[in-house]
Order: C-alpha cells, then sequence, then structure tokens
C-alpha cells in the first residue's frame, strides 16, 4: 500500500515533469504576450512527425530525432507567430488583437492537423525509445529512464530560463518587455523581434518536450497536438498565468493528480478527476498554486 | 536662429477618423531648449509619440539630423539619437533601479561604457544611487521622474524629448528637475518639452511654440511669449512675478 502510493507518487512527478516542459513553452508565450497561442502542441506534434518521417526514411539516432523534433517544432511555432500573432502583436492592442491571434492560432492548428495527415496518412505511427532496456529499481520503486530524463530536462530547463532571463541582454529585454511594454520601445528595444523570439524559444522548449514525450509512448498520432495544448494550458492554469514557477509547479501538481487519480478510481476517471480539480482552484483560487504558495497576491510573470 | 536639428513638417497624427495633429510644423534649434505649451488634449503627447516613433503620421515629414524618420520603428529612432522621457514616467516597476539604466542602454554594446554612464548618472542623482537595487515601483514620483531621465539619457541622445517632466510634483521636485534641464543643455544636449508649467519652461528655454487644437498658433522668444496678451492670460495669469 505505501509502496504503491510512494510509486504513484514517483510516476506522477515524472509525468508531471513532461506536463512542467509543455506548459513552461505555452506560460513563456502567455506571459511575454498575453496572449494564448492554441497552436502551440500542433506545432510541437508537426516536430514530431517531421521526426517520424526522418525516423522512417534514414532511421538515425536518438540525438537526431530530438534535433529534427525540436527544429521543427520551432520552425511550424516561427510560421504561427508570423501569421497570427505578428500582425496583433501589440499588448494593449485590444480585445480585438487578442480575439484575432487566439482564433487564429485555432485556425493554425486545423491547418497544421491536416498537413500532419497529408504528410504521414496512418492515424499510428511507431517511434523509436530513448532508452530500450529495464526500468530502474530504487528498492521496491521502479523508474523508467525516459521519464528521468524528463525531470532532468525540466529542471535543466528551468534553471537555464531563469539564468536567460535574469543574466543576460535578451533576458533584460523580455522582462523589459513584460514589465512596460511602452517604455521598453522608448528604450530603444525592438518588440516585435522580443516577440518573434520568445515565440521560437517556447517552441523549441515545447518542441524537446514532444520528443520526450514520443519517445516513452514510443507512438505518435495526430491527436498529440491538441493534447499538448491543453496539458500545457492545464498546468499553465493551475500553476497561475504566465508564472514560469507556476508552470513548473502547474505540471508536477497535474501529473500527480493524474497518477493518484488513475490509481483510485481507475483511469476512465483520470482525466476527469484533473478537470474537476482546476474548475475548483480556479473558482477558488484564480490567480493558480504557485501564488497560493507564495501567499501574495497574483505575481507578475 | 541656428541650425535646426529636428525639422517637424505638416505632420498629421490621427487616432481613427479623429486628428490629433492637423498639420504640425515647427523645428528645434541645435543646442536649444525648445518647449512646447497648450492646453490638454491639444496634441502635445502625440507629437512627443510621433517624434519617437509610438505613432505613425498619416502624413507630413520629420527630419533629425537631416534624415527623415517619420514612421520609423522607435528602436531604429532610439539608434539614431532620440530619446523621450514620456508622460508619467513610464518606468519598469519591477525591475531595479539598475536595471532600468541597463534597458536604457540597450541599443549599445559597450559594456565599459555602459558601466562607467550609470556611475556618472548615480553622481548626478545620488537619490538612484541610494536605491540602485530597489524595484522602480517602489521610488516615489519625483525618484521615478529622476530615473526616467536618467534610463533616457543611457541611450546617450542628441536630442532629448521630454513630456510634461513636471506633472504631479512638489514644487521643489519641479525646481530640481528645470535644474537638471538646464544642466544637460549646457552638457550639450538638445532639448525638446512639453510642458503646462509655463513659469518654470521661462526660466530656461530659448524658444516657445504653442500648440491648440491640433496646429501651431504661436512661434517667438521666451519675451515674445510673455509680451503676448492672450497666452499670457491663459497660461501666466493668476501667478504673480
Amino acid at each position: 500500500m505505501l509502496v504503491d502510493l510512494l510509486q504513484n507518487t514517483l510516476d506522477g512527478l515524472m509525468l508531471g515533469s513532461a506536463y512542467a516542459l509543455l506548459a513552461l513553452g505555452f506560460t513563456l508565450i502567455f506571459g511575454v504576450l498575453r496572449r494564448a497561442n492554441l497552436a502551440y502542441g500542433p506545432a510541437i506534434m508537426l516536430g514530431a512527425y517531421a521526426a517520424t518521417w526522418v525516423h522512417l526514411q534514414f532511421h538515425p539516432g536518438v540525438l537526431v530525432l530530438a534535433a529534427v523534433t525540436i527544429a521543427g517544432a520551432t520552425l511550424a511555432g516561427a510560421y504561427v507567430e508570423r501569421l497570427c500573432f505578428a500582425p496583433h502583436g501589440r499588448r494593449g492592442a485590444g480585445d480585438a488583437g487578442a480575439i484575432a491571434s487566439m482564433v487564429g492560432s485555432f485556425a493554425l492548428w486545423m491547418q497544421l492537423e491536416e498537413a500532419a495527415t497529408l504528410w504521414l496518412p496512418k492515424h499510428l505511427y511507431g517511434f523509436p525509445p530513448l532508452y530500450d532496456g529495464p526500468p530502474l529499481g530504487l528498492g521496491p520503486l521502479t523508474l523508467r529512464v525516459e521519464y528521468l530524463a524528463m525531470l532532468v530536462c525540466a529542471t535543466l530547463v528551468c534553471f537555464g530560463l531563469h539564468r536567460l532571463l535574469n543574466r543576460t541582454r535578451f533576458g533584460l529585454a523580455v522582462r523589459a518587455v513584460v514589465d512596460q511594454a511602452d517604455a521598453a520601445r522608448l528604450a530603444g528595444i525592438n518588440v516585435p523581434r522580443v516577440f518573434m523570439l520568445v515565440f521560437a524559444l517556447a517552441s523549441a522548449l515545447g518542441g524537446l518536450a514532444g520528443y520526450l514525450i514520443v519517445a516513452a509512448h514510443e507512438q505518435v498520432t495526430p491527436m498529440l497536438g491538441m493534447w499538448s495544448t491543453l496539458k500545457g494550458m492545464i498546468a499553465m492554469m493551475l500553476g497561475g498565468l504566465g508564472s514560469l514557477p507556476g508552470a513548473v509547479v502547474g505540471g508536477l501538481a497535474l501529473g500527480l493528480i493524474e497518477s493518484h487519480s488513475q490509481w483510485l478510481f481507475g483511469p476512465q476517471y483520470r482525466d476527469l478527476i484533473a478537470f474537476l480539480i482546476l474548475f475548483a482552484l480556479l473558482a477558488v483560487r484564480p490567480s493558480g498554486l504557485w501564488a497560493m504558495l507564495r501567499r501574495s497576491p497574483a505575481p507578475a510573470p | 536662429m541656428s541650425e535646426a536639428v529636428l525639422e517637424i513638417s505638416d505632420v498629421v497624427t490621427a487616432y481613427g477618423k479623429i486628428e490629433a495633429l492637423k498639420g504640425v510644423t515647427l523645428s528645434v534649434a541645435r543646442g536649444s531648449i525648445t518647449c512646447l505649451l497648450g492646453p490638454n488634449g491639444a496634441g502635445k503627447t502625440t507629437l512627443m509619440m510621433t517624434a519617437s516613433g509610438i505613432l505613425r503620421p498619416r502624413r507630413g515629414s520629420i527630419r533629425f539630423g537631416g534624415a527623415e524618420i517619420a514612421g520609423r520603428a522607435p528602436h531604429d529612432i532610439v539608434a539614431r539619437g532620440i530619446a523621450l522621457v514620456p508622460e508619467n514616467r513610464l518606468v519598469f516597476p519591477h525591475m531595479t533601479v539598475t536595471e532600468n539604466l541597463a534597458a536604457g542602454a540597450y541599443q549599445r554594446d559597450d559594456k565599459g561604457a555602459i558601466a562607467e554612464d550609470i556611475a556618472r548618472l548615480f553622481t548626478r542623482f545620488p537619490n538612484l544611487k541610494e536605491r540602485a537595487a530597489q524595484d522602480a515601483g517602489t521610488l516615489s514620483g519625483g525618484e521615478q521622474q529622476m530615473l526616467a531621465v536618467a534610463r533616457a539619457l543611457m541611450s546617450r541622445p542628441k536630442l532629448l524629448l521630454m513630456d510634461e517632466p513636471s506633472l504631479g510634483l512638489a514644487p521643489l521636485i519641479v525646481e530640481e528637475i528645470f535644474r537638471i534641464i538646464a544642466e544637460l543643455n549646457r552638457d550639450g544636449t538638445t532639448i525638446f518639452l512639453v510642458e503646462q508649467n509655463a513659469h518654470m519652461a521661462l526660466k530656461v528655454a530659448h524658444h516657445f511654440y504653442l500648440i491648440e487644437q491640433g496646429r501651431v498658433t504661436f512661434s517667438g522668444s521666451p519675451g515674445a511669449l510673455a509680451e503676448d496678451e492672450v497666452i499670457r492670460r491663459a497660461y501666466l495669469g493668476s501667478v504673480r512675478h
């Protein structure tokens, strides 16, 4: 019983680090542009399809597949940015701009999904695993190497992002844009360019998450797009809108909720319970878990 | 008048169908302090936003140092040597004072000189030095205004635009701001200033424009301004000499 509880917690944390990675990219875009990018997951899916195609043609090693997924997601993300977000990019351009970019990203979601199924028409493709061996044993507990890789990557990405935002010239520009967009423009910061780079970076992070996820599941379907957008968005909402630490907390929380509710109530109730908890949390504390942990008002991103 | 560094001619800027500037023509002489007076809603801020590239003019020409800059992006205009201290300061509230200054130098890549400039500005603004590691949002209004000026100077502008730097500040702070404006001008910076406080502006500015309902209605020296009966009543009226 205790072993089950621990094992579920461990599984939840590992699954949660994949969600955290997804949420970091989603949150980065939301935090900087104040726009929800619904095509975030589909761009990741397209990256995974590119890797699948490369795999079918050339059977390269895992590093090449990871690189192709990340590059594909970044390119697809940049395409989404140019079409949906650059034209309505100004923060404070009003509700019309926010709605136009969100609906536009929904249209591109459909477009990317169609493109993927035209490219590789079967519903499901196998994907080579990251690691072929048995899971690691930790006493009575087991740990899959793929999930350990997710945890390691999520941790590294967190520290990397923190450094990037706080120690570099680019990070200074991003924080300035988030803090006071008009002042940033007057300070000589090329705001549209910052938006584009943030978008590309977020899509690359999504691509990394996407690679780790398909390599763990060993399969790719067009559903990956919707799945990634949903998980990234739910984790962001749980953690707190636009807050990067919140994205990590929200991702881990979502993983824990899913693994425990699956164990307690069965897999058919897993998502239902996750949505129920999200709904309850949003009703009580709309600023999310991170703000709750810090016991302060909703933080600026 | 000596050579004009900024020449604005027939500039029209509109918000949708409403023209806030209806063909503004004026010029700022190199090395001068030029002051733009006018009532609320006359288009003063719109003109500043247009000159710094935040707003795009519908028509007309803005030449800076001979080159056309109308409609160019703000970062391009900063790189050419114009910096705006915006109305209501607009500091970066969640960034430290030092980070605010570093952001002002974003176009520059001479790290050593940037650090020197920050140190120099800290000597000029000792209050800012004391609060170097504090978030700008925690500063008083006067300190934020000083920070906004210092941040604009970090780009080493040839022309400093200032939009109502005295707005909402205590009289002592206003005097301090105008002392700094005069100092900066003595050090060689051309200044184009929007001001409601005509009395303070009269002490420092070399040339005045009056803008009303999107049009320039007066242009002249401080002496001519003080002699103009209508302007005197509107802008200098109630205050004792």
